[in-house]
């Protein structure tokens, strides 16, 4: 008896020093984030890294060990981002990467991931070359081209002011905007939505004036235009087509991404009457995304976007995996990640085993004016249909 | 014109066994530390370090030796870039030396004609020359999206081992591999500048640089040496290119642009013009400095811009003393 | 839509497009001609000349007010970067001046980002402006119009200012034959400070009239800056003349290949400047004809 009392007290006190001990030597996780802080997306970066850090604070700790954010600038550059990345990697000893703006500097990640040997998660790549790229690379953030794609044909078909139109396809001319096009061309010819140019326009990213392309849509005489542009040129573009009258003479607009809300403030009136699917938008009305929204409002007082609450929702599949996972091994955290699922302000988003790319509901909006609202926006995206994840696809 | 290196009067002496030491003693020092410092984000860093040292070094030889300003210098580590990454990716992804070789020829083919036209003129015309060319080139392989993968880059590019005489000594993947190919390649090519700069061919291009009019009433070919000085630093930008694909494994429109050649001259400009190893430090002063701002802040332009503009104005001669180089610009 | 129509369009778009060049351009040129600084931050001023219209157009001032006030504004700040920065630096090579700039385009662009942040802005134009005009069956925006219509006056006054004032000519001939004017009794600092402030106006008028055409947003100035140096070195630099030519060849070229060959515009008009180049290598008028 007296044995056992030793050594229980033995372990006992053990555990009293060795525990405490323990939580105090536990290092932060790092986990590395990517986002661009200058250049064309400086806006849609920032949103991104509140909504990452929003969802850290929420999370506080995994494992029993604090998380720690380090955010590098990726100037949206592919040679820089991955300079960033291995930085983040080798040197800070992140556990992890997300974020990531652009397609092309996602591929670029991707294709050192061997390299680096972390899961990379990103938020807000849309290109379909993520489909089950490497075991390491997941997304789970912005609907992908393909869903795009689906929800756009799917919302234009349902809607009879849409319906019967002949739509003029323009992009930004890098990967994203390629696939867009070519994504959404391909599926409403099968859907026999009309398409005016097959040989889809290209225009550089940083064009400024638009007045050239607009000349060229007005001569061609359609009543539609299909765009792919970066979130922040979907304004500007708009704003120059409402200049020359494109829309007063009712030609309308569906965009394959979701313009971020400042810039659609800067538009004003000119940004009304935009279509396109998104998973989400502060229309959006459930418990938790009306919570989220003032959440986010009331700690970065600017309006909550979606670039915000996909990274919010996929840092939070990302913390949660570590801590399914119970230690920070590229594998491990890749292993559970596959599968993973967080219900978050747009829903359930699942993180598939079969592509590691996520799957969730999303809503076909309209930009229009605001009603009165909390963050005092002028414009907003209403919400005009809904879409289930089985329907956007793919199929697993 | 190698071969009598060795018969150069007094006011050309060979390299001083003091400085052959030095050198010695710094390769060493450099090839040692992947060995002695685990980390591999600096030894990744200092590769790129060396990858740009030799950027900036060839666009010393034209503008320190030649006396001609290139804008875009770095257009020709881009096509070199560009045409190995092209070779391995399309033709063999195993034969690194060949695809080199390749990458070097082929950036040597592109700058020919355009040297040729370039050298026709002089001073400002030709750094403007040197801009139109390397800004068509940069929007060639911009929006030429079949072939270099546009603003995306060019992406996929294989890894293939490092085979000296059958054996296999490692694989470009690697970064401590491919750090010490880089060292000693840009140990090489430094050697061999700087033999050839000492060379009487050295001694014609200064000519040049020093006064055009005279150089050509002694009867020296005045185009035909800008011409090969042109060459010479293109060909040296194809190999920093042929390293930086391999490195990187991966090029983008980006690194050709205006603002990334105007970062090139800064380095030349930080490192001190006219000395070969003065532009290797300025590439790692700038290219150091630029990675800790940019961890900083957000607002490292700020910073950035401000670092640059007190080296000017505080520290104009560079690293290398070169208040003798001032002197003749401001007579020329 | 006729013919005809698109044809007007198209005149119209490729004029305004090549306006803004020319004024961005003649700035740039104007500081190169007399004080010999190849100034890389001129992008960056018409940035801020964007910025500032942007922020008094939405306290409230006229549009027409603040395209007054937008060019003191920028010329003043010219002022102060000229003493500041590029004096001290005045002789030494060219090369030194042109980092310097390089740097200080980095700062400006950082510090515009800090005070006006990242999202793009609009300037709010009067209501008769946001209307569109039918011109021969196309409805053409006239505040494009009224763009076209500034860049005109801008243009003449210039005209008119280096040719028929005194200090105009004096100007002119600074330009040519700075030791002679020199010997005059002109002081050259003062001919440098205001080849720095008129060029740094003329960025700012640009960036105000440019604010509603385009966007306005950090990045605005680089963009320019490549485009007006494409300009003034087809046109030769220095040349006020051949920067006329260039900006209105190149608003041409441009809009012409976004319209038929939609793709490959850019490098249309990159190839064009680099075969102008090899035939003209100073450009189409020559180096430093400041008229």
């Amino acid at each position: 008896m007296r044995k056992v009392l030793k050594i229980s007290l033995c372990v006992a006190i053990v555990f009293l020093l060795v525990i405490p001990q323990l939580a105090v030597a536990e290092d932060p996780v790092k986990i590395g984030v990517l986002v661009p802080l200058t250049g064309i997306v400086a806006q849609g970066g920032l949103e991104m890294k509140y909504g990452i850090e929003m969802a850290a604070a929420e999370k506080g700790t995994v494992l029993g060990r604090p998380i720690e954010l380090l955010v590098e600038d990726t100037q949206v550059k592919p040679p820089i981002a991955v300079t960033k990345a291995e930085k983040l990697v080798y040197k800070d000893d992140c556990k992890a990467l997300i974020g990531v703006f652009s397609s092309g500097v996602g591929l670029a990640i991707s294709k050192n991931i061997d390299k680096l040997n972390v899961p990379f998660l990103s938020t807000h790549v849309m290109t379909t070359k993520f489909y089950s790229l490497h075991p390491l690379v997941f997304r789970s953030g912005q609907l992908a081209n393909d869903q795009t794609a689906v929800g756009n044909v799917k919302g234009i078909i349902a809607r009879p002011d849409l319906k019967d139109r002949n739509y003029y396809v323009i992009v930004h001319d890098y990967s994203w905007g390629h696939d867009a096009g070519e994504r959404f061309i391909a599926l409403a010819k099968e859907n026999g939505i009309k398409i005016y140019n097959e040989d889809y326009d290209k225009a550089p990213i940083k064009t400024k004036d638009w007045s050239s392309y607009i000349s060229k849509i007005k001569a061609s005489g359609v009543d539609g235009i299909y765009m792919a542009f970066i979130t922040n040129v979907i304004p500007v573009f708009a704003k120059q087509a409402a200049d020359f009258g494109l829309q007063a003479q009712g030609i309308k607009l569906v965009s394959a991404a979701a313009p971020g809300p400042l810039e659609l403030e800067a538009g004003g009136e000119a940004c009304y009457g935009i279509f396109g699917a998104s998973d989400w938008s502060w229309d959006v009305n459930n418990p938790i995304s009306d919570k989220w929204e003032l959440d986010f409002f009331e700690k970065y007082k600017t309006i909550p976007s979606d670039a915000a609450v996909h990274s919010y929702v996929g840092a939070m599949n990302l913390f949660n995996a570590i801590e399914k996972a119970g230690n920070t091994d590229a594998k491990a955290i890749a292993d559970a990640l596959r599968g993973i699922s967080y219900d978050g302000p747009y829903g359930t988003v699942r993180i598939s085993a079969k592509d590691n790319c996520m799957r969730n509901d999303a809503v076909l909006t309209e930009t229009m004016a605001a009603p009165d609202n909390p963050f005092g926006a002028k414009v907003y995206m209403k919400v005009l249909e809904t879409f289930k994840a089985e329907e956007l696809g793919p199929p697993e | 014109m190698m071969s009598d290196i060795t018969s150069i009067p007094g006011d050309r002496p060979s390299a001083a066994p003091i400085k052959i030491f030095g050198f010695a003693a710094i390769f060493l020092a450099l090839a040692i530390l992947p060995f002695v410092w685990d980390n591999r984000f600096y030894i990744s860093l200092i590769t790129q370090i060396m990858i740009y040292g030799l950027l900036a070094m060839s666009l010393d030889v034209l503008l320190g030796y030649t006396g001609l300003l290139s804008f875009m210098h770095n257009a020709y580590l881009g096509i070199g870039a560009y045409m190995v990454g092209l070779f391995l990716i399309h033709v063999s992804p195993t034969s690194l030396w060949l695809a080199c070789l390749v990458g070097v020829i082929f950036t040597g083919a592109v700058a020919l004609p355009v040297g040729w036209v370039q050298v026709r003129t002089g001073g400002l015309a030709f750094a403007l020359l040197t801009l139109a060319f390397g800004m068509m080139f940069h929007t060639i392989v911009w929006k030429w999206y079949s072939v270099t993968g546009g603003d995306d880059g060019l992406m996929g590019v294989p890894s293939p081992d490092i085979q000296l005489f059958r054996w296999t000594v490692g694989n470009t993947g690697d970064p401590t591999h491919i750090y010490l190919l880089t060292l000693v390649v840009v140990a090489i090519c430094f050697v061999l500048t700087r033999r050839i700069i000492r060379s009487p061919f050295g001694a014609v291009l200064e000519a040049i640089r020093e006064n055009e009019e005279r150089a050509a009433f002694v009867g020296i070919n005045v185009r035909r040496y800008k011409l090969y000085g042109w060459m010479l630093a293109c060909i040296l930008a194809g190999i920093a290119g042929a390293l930086f694909i391999l490195y990187k494994g991966y090029i983008g429109p980006t690194t050709m642009s205006a603002f990334a050649g105007a970062g090139v001259l800064m380095m030349v400009l930080l490192g001190g013009m006219g000395s070969l190893w003065g532009p290797l430090i300025g590439a790692g002063i700038f290219i150091y400095i630029q990675d800790y701002i940019t961890t900083m802040t957000e607002h490292w332009e700020i910073y950035l811009g401000l670092v640059v503009i007190l080296l000017v104005l505080f520290m104009p001669t560079g690293f290398v003393g070169m208040g003798s180089y001032l002197k003749r610009m401001r007579r020329n | 839509m006729t013919g005809i129509a698109t044809a007007v369009d198209i005149a119209l778009n490729s004029l305004v497009l090549g306006g803004v060049f020319l004024i961005v351009a003649i700035g740039l040129n104007i500081i190169y001609g007399l004080s010999r600084v190849m100034n890389l931050a001129h992008g960056s001023l018409f940035a801020i000349g964007a910025y500032t219209g942007y922020t008094l157009v939405a306290s409230g001032l006229n549009f027409f007010v603040a395209l007054l006030i937008t060019p003191i504004i920028a010329g003043f700040v010219g002022l102060i970067l000229e003493r500041m920065i590029i004096a001290p630096m005045r002789k030494r090579s060219m090369i030194y001046t042109l980092i310097l700039t390089y740097g200080l385009m980095f700062f400006l662009d950082g510090m515009i980002k800090q005070t006006w942040g990242n999202e793009p802005r609009f300037i709010e134009l009067p209501i008769f402006m946001g209307e569109t005009l039918s011109i021969l069956g196309t409805h053409y925006p006239v505040f494009r119009l009224v763009t076209l219509a500034i860049t005109a006056v801008v243009m003449i006054a210039l005209m008119l200012f280096l040719n028929k004032t005194r200090l105009g000519i004096i100007l002119r001939a600074a330009s040519t034959i700075p030791e002679m004017v020199s010997c005059l009794g002109f002081n050259m600092n003062y001919v440098h400070i205001g080849a720095f402030v008129l060029g740094s106006a003329l960025a700012g008028v640009a960036g105000i009239i440019a604010g509603p055409l385009t966007t306005i947003d950090p990045l605005m100035g680089h963009e320019m800056l490549i485009s007006s140096f494409v300009v003034i070195v087809i046109g030769g630099l220095g040349s006020l003349r051949g920067a006329v030519y260039a900006a209105i060849l190149i608003g041409v070229v441009q809009t012409l290949a976004e319209f038929f060959i939609t793709d490959l515009a850019m490098v249309i008009v990159y190839m064009m400047m680099a075969v102008i180049l090899a035939f003209r290598p100073l450009g189409l008028l020559g180096e430093g004809k400041f008229e």
